[in-house]
């Protein structure tokens, strides 16, 4: 349009794609608010969603879907048995999803929840082995503190360095995993080999009074102890000038600095805390359902904590209802492997459904709205790219007045 | 739909042919509609000023014709042919190039580099790219040296570099954001001969801006926006002054605030000597630095952005450690001593950051009302939620703060507001001295007005205020006392019913004596 004062050297748009000029486009809008009934129906359409492309899998896999998913349904959902069976692994996924939740409500990852879980299992189990003749439950809570302490030993180097040298926790914690989980399987073959199970190596097990009590079906007394856990989180996080503190550390820490808030004393009680539970899940894991210390004990567990207080949104309330969908999808997963669905197929299948979940509270952020373009404008780049001497105007024949479809 | 085709351009002003049209542009965001039914008219070889106040609908515009947002209704018309814009990319290829409020450069990258990013040719001969753009810089009076990397430059520096882009990708429609927010006089004049050479060569320019008289002295057209609809399309600023363009965005005439002409005579209320501190990079940033308030006194704080000031302001709310000097807060020695405690000594702070330092942008309005009060509404562990939202209530209501629901994010507020609730929440508790940094940077006439007589009042209260800003005019409008910094030092003390414009921008340049 005017003298060219150089000839671009550029086709900024010549080579876009053609497509778009034809179909109609959708465009993701980020969304300012999101209801929180919104929340729950978006988690429950991308399950039902993801069950759709699951019949599928089946399908090709050469299974029927209908008896599947009727089995599925049945085994964690039908009946008090089944819901007890669900329960039974809803119990540490909701702890573990609390202690990563807490971390998470002032802005960290404690990634390694995993780890603590073992620590917390591992303490537990050493202190089983020295105090093994205390009477039940004197020896139980005693176990369940020394797994919040196993909990916090393993994460306070992440601690420390992340609140007084900025250490990055996320790196420290996850790498702590391996850390836990290697000293328990150098336990079994070492120290704490059992030496009545001759050439086998495994570890000692707990004294029979160390299992926590049942409450109904599968189900043991530690269900009982998470939801007081979750109730009493979610009155810390959201009612006291503790939780303020921790919710405004994690909003804005310039601003928490301003208001006398000590950064560093919140990040390590954060992750000290977030530690501690998970070592208490791991500690509840080991009395409610194992016989002895093994290595697999915590069982992705605490990795799967992680999926669940992100999809709680880090808060408590959201946690219980995560952990028990996961449970029922965990059990689910698990049973129909009779059915001759093989291991890695109910496992794809389990993984399906939660990123169905996941990819529904992320999409709820956004809406979809669908664009008909009008005139391109790759197609004024075309004379406008290359130079136009006596300053010929770009405009003609760029015009396509289709309609409008906003 | 297409102009006609044969009229050729020439270089120059004043051939009246359009080449923005914006028509009935509607953009809803949820629960704010920022523009409804604003019309954009730019015409060829124009600087034309798009003025309104805060939340008036200008940015909103803009980033429709820049392919940021797509607007719920309305028409785009460029060259004559009606546009729909999906990214940036499509408002780029049709010719119309953003600057906005934030610099969008690689720091690590050169200047060349960074302006041919995305639209590198396939083949990179850097000499003769790096001559292009130096040809294209001479051609438009933008004083750059294309090989240097961006993170050497000053803000100034970067904005033209982000010109250069524009230019490079061949728009002849140039959007600016408050162009001048950021630069020193000089640069601002600078800046000003280069988009007039922009207009010369029959390129627009759409040039949004607070400052009244800069538009009067650079723009030849205008739109007024008006809660995002237009108001008003001089054709032509010639005969039209600050006053008129005042009322068109405010539809009455704004009165500037003026501090009472009685004489501060109180005591000394925050006391500075010889403070040093170090900047975020750990770089000497102030040096020696002596400054008293005494009570019912206004002590204006000069000086192009960078010089200081924000680490100055850190230093007395105690977010910054000094390395040397000594503080007192109405008589009460508070060197090193916590923000906590300096604020109970009396200290108010407003900070330059509204939200992200003076305010927590996730947390809900009520959370961040008490701010500084929470520790005395507990009840035994728990907060006392109830004290809490009556406090919250009480400022809203006094500090006349525009809030839809006590419980959603402060983030949801204008910046008005923001800024009502933040000085609100710093005052209650009759503090002794108030610091507030660029208390009005980017406000409403509305709303610097709300500010500015709130500040007078803490005057007139016996409050020691040390206000922080870059608007020239406030503070001689406001200040009893002026000082003038510079590189982290005392450049000069001024009286601001004696000193003129002109020395005052002579000391913020460094060039006169202390």
């Amino acid at each position: 349009m005017t003298e060219p004062t150089h000839a671009p050297l550029h086709t900024v748009a010549r080579g876009r794609a053609r497509w778009h000029r034809i179909i109609v486009r959708p465009v993701l809008q980020r969304r300012a608010r999101v209801a929180p009934a919104a929340q729950a129906i978006a988690f429950v359409i991308g399950i039902v969603l993801a069950l759709i492309a699951g019949a599928m899998l089946l399908w090709g896999s050469g299974n029927d879907p209908a008896t599947v998913y009727q089995r599925m349904a049945e085994s964690s959902l039908g009946g008090f048995d089944a819901l007890s069976r669900t329960l039974l692994r809803a119990t540490p996924l909701a702890i573990a999803g609390l202690a990563v939740a807490v971390a998470g409500s002032m802005g960290l990852w404690n990634i390694g929840a995993e780890g603590q879980m073992m620590a917390g299992a591992t303490v537990a189990a050493g202190f089983a082995m020295v105090a093994g003749d205390l009477p039940g439950p004197v020896l139980i809570v005693l176990m369940l503190v020394a797994g919040a302490v196993g909990g916090v030993v393993l994460v306070v180097g992440p601690a420390l360095a992340r609140a007084y040298l900025g250490v990055s926790e996320i790196i420290t914690t996850l790498m702590l995993v391996e850390v836990a989980i290697r000293i328990v399987e150098w336990l079994k073959v070492g120290p704490w080999k059992d030496p009545e199970s001759f050439g086998f190596a495994q570890i000692s097990p707990l004294p029979d009074q160390a299992s926590l009590p049942g409450l109904f079906g599968q189900v043991h007394i530690g269900v009982l102890f998470a939801a007081a856990l979750l109730l009493a989180f979610w009155l810390a996080v959201s009612r006291t000038a503790w939780g303020y503190e921790l919710r405004m550390a994690g909003s804005s820490p310039a601003t928490a600095r301003y208001a006398g808030i000590s950064l560093q004393r919140k990040v390590l009680t954060a992750l000290l805390l977030s530690g501690g539970l998970a070592g208490l899940a791991g500690a509840i894991e080991l009395t409610g359902t194992a016989t002895r210390l093994e290595p697999g004990l915590s069982s992705g567990y605490g990795f799967a904590g992680i999926i669940v207080a992100a999809l709680a949104l880090m808060r408590p309330s959201g946690v219980a209802v995560v952990a028990f969908v996961f449970g029922a999808v965990l059990r689910g997963g698990q049973s129909i492997q009779t059915l001759g669905v093989t291991s890695s197929i109910a496992t794809i299948l389990q993984a399906m459904i939660l990123i169905g979940a996941l990819v529904a509270a992320v999409l709820l952020n956004y809406r979809v709205r669908w664009v008909r373009p009008v005139g391109h404008p790759s197609e004024k780049s075309a004379p406008q790219a290359g130079p136009a001497p006596g300053g010929a105007p770009p405009s003609e024949g760029s015009s396509h007045p289709e309609a409008s479809g906003v | 739909m297409s102009v006609p085709g044969d009229a050729a351009v020439s270089p120059g002003t004043g051939d009246g042919r359009v080449v923005v049209d914006l028509r009935g542009i509607r953009k809803e965001f949820p629960g704010v509609v920022a523009c409804d039914g604003a019309n954009l008219t730019v015409r060829a070889g124009t600087i034309h000023a798009l003025l309104g106040e805060n939340g008036a609908g200008k940015t909103s515009l803009v980033n429709v014709l820049g392919g940021v947002y797509l607007p719920d209704a309305g028409e785009i018309w460029v060259h004559g042919a009606q546009r729909q814009f999906h990214s940036p990319a499509d408002a780029i290829a049709a010719g119309i190039g953003m600057v906005h409020q934030e610099f969008r450069l690689v720091p690590t990258l050169t200047v060349f580099e960074n302006v041919v990013l995305g639209s590198a040719p396939r083949y990179l001969d850097m000499g003769q790219i790096i001559e292009r753009v130096s040809h294209l810089a001479a051609t438009y009076s933008l004083q750059i040296d294309p090989s240097r990397p961006v993170w050497q430059l000053s803000v100034g520096e970067r904005q033209r570099v982000e010109i250069l882009k524009a230019l490079w990708r061949d728009a002849d429609v140039l959007v600016l954001d408050e162009p001048t927010a950021v630069l020193t006089p000089a640069e601002a004049a600078a800046l000003g001969l280069t988009l007039r050479s922009m207009a010369d060569r029959g390129r627009s320019v759409i040039y949004i801006s607070h400052k009244l008289d800069e538009v009067l002295s650079v723009c030849d057209e205008a739109t007024v926006l008006r809660n995002g609809v237009t108001v008003a399309q001089p054709r032509s600023l010639v005969g039209i002054d600050r006053s008129d363009l005042a009322e068109m965005m405010v539809g009455e005439a704004a009165a500037a605030i003026q501090r009472p002409t009685d004489q501060p005579s109180g005591d000394v209320v925050l006391e500075l000597a010889g403070i040093s501190a170090l900047s975020d990079r750990g770089l000497p940033a102030l040096h020696a630095v002596d400054i008293d308030v005494r009570a019912g006194e206004i002590v204006g704080i000069a000086g192009v952005s960078g010089n200081g000031q924000r680490e100055l302001a850190e230093t007395i709310a105690g977010l910054r450690p000094t390395t040397a000097g000594t503080m007192q807060l109405a008589g009460v020695e508070v060197t090193g001593a916590s923000p906590r405690a300096r604020s109970r000594a009396g200290l108010a702070y407003v900070p330059e950051d509204r939200l992200g330092v003076g305010l927590a942008p996730t947390m809900s309005v009520v959370d961040n009302a008490v701010v500084r009060s929470y520790r005395s509404m507990r009840r035994r562990m728990m907060l006392d939620l109830q004290s809490c939202e009556d406090f919250c209530r009480r400022l809203i209501e006094r500090f006349g703060v525009q809030v839809g629901r006590l419980h959603e994010p402060i983030s949801a507020l204008s910046g008005g507001n923001l800024q009502r609730l933040l000085l609100g929440r710093e005052l209650t508790g009759e503090p002794k001295v108030l610091v507030a940094a660029q208390p009005t940077r980017g406000l409403d006439v509305a709303g610097i007005a709300a500010i500015q007589s709130q500040i007078v009042a803490q005057r007139a209260a016996g409050v020691g205020v040390l206000l922080i800003s870059e608007d020239l005019d406030e503070l001689l409008a406001l200040s009893d006392r002026l000082i003038v910094m510079y590189e982290g030092q005392v450049a000069a003390r001024m009286d601001p019913t004696q000193a003129t414009r002109a020395e005052v921008g002579a000391a913020m340049a460094g060039t006169a004596t202390a």
